[in-house]
């Protein structure tokens, strides 16, 4: 009984221990989140009184309304401020315009080239892992060439060509197109683990059947891969909504999306505007980490690059 | 059985057939697996040219020229390699890059461990697991700009966290309300704590994927020849998930070199330039001064640098797949 | 009309050859089955028929077209996998739809057909169901009656019984070979199970290393193995293998001489092969032993099988040797035993290429 006992007592003892770290942590990746809610419903004179209120002594839902609304603002807000404010519809728009559209067309591309390495091996057996070198370049190295292709060089030719200086800069299509290259790769990778797992005799049981290539990836390929469809769509989607690099440096004014919108707030010159910031960090926080939540499941499978294997 | 309506061209069809119809022929040209196994790999090609290929090439072409906003770009006078010569001599680029690396460095370290400990402490079920993973994952989704932002609220003089620090600072007469992201190195660290909030939940994730696929089969096999847990964990979880180390250590590190919206969004390089990463420098140079042809030489040596880690990463990468195959078969 | 020939047919899998010059004629009607050890070639050989994988070089006629640049899907066969293949995201109706879906049959033909096919298959009751939800042997009907359903006047079947355990297996070569007569379509069919092939073929072809090794009826394979490797791979247990010489025996005839073992040849074995090193296969049913105080033999194991038992025995060669005996003969371990062999049944082989001799 007593060796039974002890190792009893070890095993409360490791959960205990288990428990304590998990918590520690868990409290660590909460704080900053909770911080950001409760600053969010608080009202102008909490956001950095000292000492802080770790929650909304008057509770207010004013920093929200200030954000969305379009009429007359709060009257502790500078002018400067409040036009600032307007334009949160418009970079909400922006953002799920461009980035639900450009998430789409690097599916749509990937998918298809992931199929193709996948069964014909294309581009070799080491193209899967050269494309991820796009991936791995730094955005500012990426973006400085950019502003230069379309700022200069695209006018340039245009107005060579057709007469008209057409400019990709500050455009939806512009940020886009770069957001289709960069997220490529990711694509690519997610679609390639789940395509390797549809066996090869499922399309030749279709091809002996007659079927064409085109009606075999649509009707037996993409069915069995559509939650990785869904899933990859949802993450491309994530790392686009939170792109900051290539949209500060390659955007504004015309186009705004929600990142530089957020930024702008925090560089605002009357000091930092705590609390309408914390609504939109809220506002734009819940939909991803929701997404982020209902494809959890599947990212540890898309994340697997391959070590998973049945 | 046959059925007399055959249609003229699809499946089974009698070899005495004449030329197909414009659609089916296009779509008999679409099902050939050349035609397949290219289209695809073009497209791509193409996105990558346009966007990618060609903007360097007029980037080198820029690097060369002696080129600042204040001028039209078509009275830009050649200056060969002067830029490349201002970037190399020029100390505050190989401090940024420096920074980069320390900064890269210690999160990379600091997520690692973290992560790998995490996931071995959720690798088995337990009640509440799915809570804590749930959690866990969070940081990934949330955009890193509110990562920073949120930690700007924190780190503020009348913040969080010096409230949670005033009962130790206070008998010693220190004021509480330190300003934290005005020390140069205080300010650093808060950087690299704000990147290991956030993305401890990647390597978390890649380190929980990796225990998913510990063979458990393997492991029980070890508890049964008596293993004790610590040698099951050296001999066993550790090589095993030599894979998921490896793209972990990858993949963080390119992406911390990247580091620049939580120095944007917390410290705008500051103070001095004692937070300044290599991103932030460059976008301070071109976008805030306007320097355009150092910029581009900038960062055309910048690419040539980074590709030197992206093909040591690429290696490992493939290296690692190449041991799993050999292994599976 | 439905009769396949292949000419020369080499597949390279770049600087590995997987066949090497296949010549087969394949008759309108029958059963024919491709058996060899894994990796012999007869997979490949099958998906070239099929068109899942391009010839390097020969040709395939089906009728009398060449059918090289024809896509699967056009060369009228039906295909049965060894993982059966059938789609998880469909239900069995679907399954079993999907060639005519594909030709874009009419909708009320498509449910008689399959309707059809299922009841053929006695599946009628499972159509709504998915694969997931059948078990191995309805699984197995419902790949059949999917290839059934198009009316293909080859079917290709590439080991579609190795899934199934092995009561089942047995079940399913009977229903396999009703089926046959049934459709008078042709089938060829891939194993790598002898016994499958054995019982029912209409003609085996044995491939090894990438190579016809024999092509022929079962039984005339089973006595007259054209190499040691045939002769080797079917019937159970495998034969007895002896190396030794052939010389001029006692008498007029010829015979084999090894350790210990001295047996004459029948009179037809070729004089030509005298004096030269062979190797000496008989099977265990041709072997005779008698108990004997002074034989060479000693029996080291026996294996009752219920209708006769399997008897192991050492005689100092460098192997031990199997016999069929009657189940109510008395041998037991350690018994010593006389043993010869039916010179009828005795085959030669070249010691080298392992060509047979007689």
């Amino acid at each position: 009984m007593r060796p039974g006992g002890r190792s009893r007592l070890r095993r409360y003892r490791q959960a205990w221990v288990r428990h304590a770290i998990l918590l520690a942590w868990t409290f660590f990746i909460v704080f900053p989140l909770y911080w950001m809610l409760s600053t969010s419903f608080k009202d102008a004179g909490e956001w950095v009184s000292w000492p802080p209120h770790w929650y909304p002594h008057e509770f207010t839902i004013h920093n929200y309304r200030q954000i969305f609304t379009f009429s007359a603002l709060g009257e502790e807000l500078s002018r400067d401020a409040t036009e600032q404010a307007f334009s949160i519809w418009k970079a909400l728009g922006d953002s799920l315009l461009i980035c639900s559209v450009a998430s789409f067309l690097a599916l749509v591309l990937g998918v298809f080239l992931a199929y193709a390495i996948s069964r014909f091996a294309v581009g070799g057996s080491k193209f899967r892992h050269i494309i991820l070198t796009i991936r791995m370049v730094p955005p500012i190295v990426i973006a400085i060439p950019i502003l230069m292709y379309y700022a200069i060089m695209i006018p340039f030719t245009t107005e060579l060509l057709f007469g008209a200086r057409i400019t990709l800069f500050d455009t939806y299509f512009g940020l886009g197109a770069l957001y289709v290259a960069t997220t490529l790769p990711f694509v690519i990778w997610m679609m390639l683990s789940f395509i390797d797992e549809v066996p090869f005799t499922l399309e030749h049981a279709a091809r002996m059947m007659g079927a064409g290539r085109m009606y075999t990836l649509r009707r037996v390929v993409l069915p069995l891969v559509a939650s990785g469809l869904v899933v990859t769509y949802l993450f491309v989607f994530i790392l686009n909504w939170s792109e900051f690099l290539l949209a500060l440096t390659l955007t504004h004014p015309e186009v705004t999306t929600l990142p530089v919108l957020l930024n702008k707030f925090q560089s605002a010159s009357e000091g930092r505007l705590y609390g309408p910031q914390a609504a939109i960090g809220t506002v734009i926080t819940i939909p991803v980490v929701v997404l982020g939540v209902l494809i959890q499941k599947h990212l540890i499978k898309g994340f697997s690059f391959g070590m998973i294997r049945r | 059985m046959a059925g007399s309506r055959q249609p003229a061209a699809a499946g089974a069809a009698p070899p005495s057939r004449g030329r197909p119809p414009p659609g089916r022929r296009l779509a008999a040209w679409l099902s050939q697996e050349r035609v397949f196994r290219l289209i695809p790999f073009i497209a791509v090609e193409a996105v990558f040219i346009l966007v990618i290929i060609i903007p360097f090439i007029l980037t080198i072409y820029i690097s060369l020229l002696r080129w600042r906003a204040n001028r039209p770009f078509e009275q830009a006078n050649f200056s060969g390699f002067l830029n490349y010569g201002r970037v190399l001599g020029k100390d505050e680029f190989w401090m940024a890059l420096g920074r980069t690396f320390y900064f890269a460095g210690a999160a990379v370290i600091l997520e690692l461990l973290i992560g790998f400990v995490l996931a071995y402490l959720l690798h088995r079920h337990f009640r509440g697991r799915r809570l804590y993973i749930t959690i866990f994952l969070a940081p990934m989704m949330v955009v890193p700009v509110v990562v920073g932002y949120n930690f700007s609220m924190i780190y503020v003089d009348s913040g969080p966290l010096n409230e949670i620090l005033a009962p130790f600072l206070e008998p010693f007469g220190i004021d509480p309300r330190i300003r934290w992201l005005s020390h140069p190195l205080a300010a650093q660290w808060a950087i690299i704590l704000a990147d290991v909030w956030q993305w401890t939940s990647l390597t978390f994730l890649i380190f929980l994927s990796g225990f998913a696929a510990l063979p458990q089969q393997l492991v029980d096999a070890a508890r049964v020849l008596g293993a004790s847990p610590s040698q099951i964990f050296w001999r066993v979880h550790l090589p095993l998930l030599k894979p998921a180390i490896i793209i972990a250590v990858v993949i963080r590190s390119m992406e911390a070199l990247k580091m620049f919206d939580p120095v944007v969004l917390l410290t705008f390089g500051g103070p001095g330039i004692s937070t300044q990463t290599i991103a932030y420098y460059l976008w301070q140079e071109v976008w805030v001064f306007n320097k355009y042809s150092y910029g581009a030489a900038a960062s055309i040596l910048l690419l040539i640098f980074f590709a030197v880690f992206i093909f040591l990463g690429i290696w490992l990468l493939v290296r690692q797949r190449e041991s799993v195959r050999r292994v599976d078969v | 009309m439905a009769e396949i020939v292949l000419r020369d047919l080499v597949k390279h899998f770049g600087s590995a050859v997987a066949v090497a010059g296949v010549h087969l004629q394949i008759e309108d009607g029958e059963f024919l089955i491709m058996v060899g050890p894994s990796g012999c070639g007869k997979t490949t050989t099958l998906n070239m028929i099929s068109g899942l994988e391009t010839p390097t070089s020969g040709e395939i006629f089906i009728g009398d077209q060449v059918v090289n640049d024809l896509e699967p899907g056009e060369r009228g066969l039906g295909m049965v996998f060894q993982d059966l293949a059938l789609f998880p995201h469909m239900t069995v109706f679907e399954n079993i739809a999907f060639g005519l879906r594909v030709k874009k049959t009419e909708e009320a033909e498509v449910e008689r057909r399959v309707r059809a096919a299922a009841d053929a298959m006695h599946i009628g009751a499972l159509l709504d169901k998915r694969p997931s939800e059948c078990s191995g042997g309805e699984a197995q009907r419902v790949a059949l009656a999917r290839t059934i359903v198009n009316d293909p006047s080859v079917f290709l079947m590439d080991e579609p019984l190795s899934s199934l355990d092995a009561k089942l297996r047995l079940d399913m070569r009977t229903e396999l070979k009703h089926l046959h007569h049934r459709l008078r379509a042709t089938f060829v069919y891939v194993t790598h199970d002898q016994a499958e092939a054995m019982t029912m073929a209409d003609r085996i072809v044995v491939m090894e290393g990438g190579r016809i090794e024999q092509v022929g009826a079962p039984l005339e394979i089973y006595r007259r193995p054209a190499s040691r490797f045939v002769a080797g791979f079917f019937g159970v247990p495998t034969m007895n293998f002896l190396e030794g010489e052939v010389a001029a025996g006692a008498g007029d005839g010829l015979e084999f001489r090894s350790t210990r073992v001295v047996q004459p040849l029948s009179a037809s074995t070729p004089a030509a092969v005298a004096g030269s090193a062979a190797t000496l296969g008989v099977r265990a049913e041709h072997v005779r032993l008698a108990p004997s105080d002074d034989g060479a033999g000693r029996v080291t194991l026996t294996e009752p099988l219920g209708d006769e038992t399997l008897v192991f025995f050492e005689f100092g060669g460098s192997a031990p040797l199997v016999a069929k005996v009657d189940p109510d003969s008395p041998l037991g371990p350690g018994d010593p035993v006389a043993f010869d062999f039916d010179r009828d049944w005795c085959h030669l082989f070249d010691p080298e290429s392992g060509a047979r001799l007689n």
